[in-house]
């Protein structure tokens, strides 16, 4: 586990900067990784984020004042530069995209490795809101606690239980006629 | 099974039970061995295409500032009331030289192709 106080001293200290960042992308590339890539679903989009993620993050370095974790607040930026990515996606596709594009986009990639049932599961959380699927991608996946999720997202923990309530809901809901 | 018949705990671990939690999502082989020597490489040349831009910017404004400084010295010495062309050609060259900053900041912020 890296320590956290030391490579922000590194990050500050500009003779150190580089060497301190390609070691911050090296500690957090993966799980920032798998984070994206349960939002944008395709490889090539994951890897464009999260490239992005990491450019703004140095170009934003400066404002990082220490306020909350170095992890928080290069998932923050993840989060988005996934969502704004997919809004961007969206004004690109038809109006009368159906239900089943997520599972489309999923069979089209060649690092997807599920079965059908994978493929459904994934087309039912494709159903939802951008910003509902993040919170279920967050509990469902990650076993985030409310009280962390509050604090990466800025939301009340209310409203994120609401959030997932609703999102489990429709998922099983998804699933209902077949049972 | 009808939803409506469960709570949200119930219902999630239904879905734990049919689905589990592993997203069956593969990466290309040494993607993430490879990443870093990217990212770094992509910021090496962002700072070079920033300290071009500003080095041009400084070029211009010192001409600007040489071509306004230049004229004044000029109709000091030669005792002429500033003529209009004078004028406009101080403004001109000040203008060149203007430093935009909108459009250098939609340079450095600007997605990268």
């Amino acid at each position: 586990m890296i320590d956290e106080k030391a490579l922000y001293r590194q990050l500050s200290d500009p003779s150190t900067r580089e060497a301190a960042f390609t070691r911050l992308v090296r500690e957090y590339q993966e799980p920032l990784y798998w984070q994206i890539r349960r939002m944008v679903l395709v490889h090539d989009d994951a890897d464009d984020v999260l490239q992005n993620t990491f450019i703004k993050a140095w170009s934003a370095i400066d404002s990082f004042r220490g306020e909350s974790r170095l992890q928080t607040w290069l998932f923050r930026i993840a989060i988005n530069e996934s969502l704004n990515h997919l809004s961007k996606k969206k004004q690109v596709v038809s109006l009368d995209q159906t239900e089943g594009s997520a599972a489309d986009m999923l069979v089209g990639d060649s690092y997807f490795d599920g079965d059908e049932v994978q493929q459904q599961f994934q087309s039912a959380i494709g159903t939802l809101p951008d910003k509902q699927r993040l919170v279920f991608n967050l509990k469902y996946f990650d076993e985030m606690k409310y009280e962390d999720m509050s604090e990466l997202l800025g939301t009340s923990i209310g409203a994120l239980k609401a959030s997932y309530h609703h999102a489990v809901r429709k998922i099983s809901a998804f699933f209902e006629d077949n049972d | 099974m009808k939803t409506y018949n469960y709570n949200t705990d119930e219902l999630e671990a239904k879905l734990l039970s049919r689905f589990g939690a592993e997203t069956p999502f593969a990466v290309p082989e040494g993607y993430f061995e490879g990443l870093p020597e990217r990212v770094m490489s992509r910021i090496a040349e962002r700072k070079r295409r920033r300290s071009i831009v500003w080095r041009w910017a400084a070029a211009a404004a010192l001409v600007g500032c040489v071509a306004a400084g230049g004229m004044l010295f000029e109709n000091r010495y030669n005792k002429h009331v500033a003529e209009a062309e004078d004028i406009q050609y101080i403004e001109d060259a000040l203008e060149y030289s203007m430093i935009d900053n909108m459009s250098i900041a939609s340079y450095l912020t600007e997605a990268e192709p």
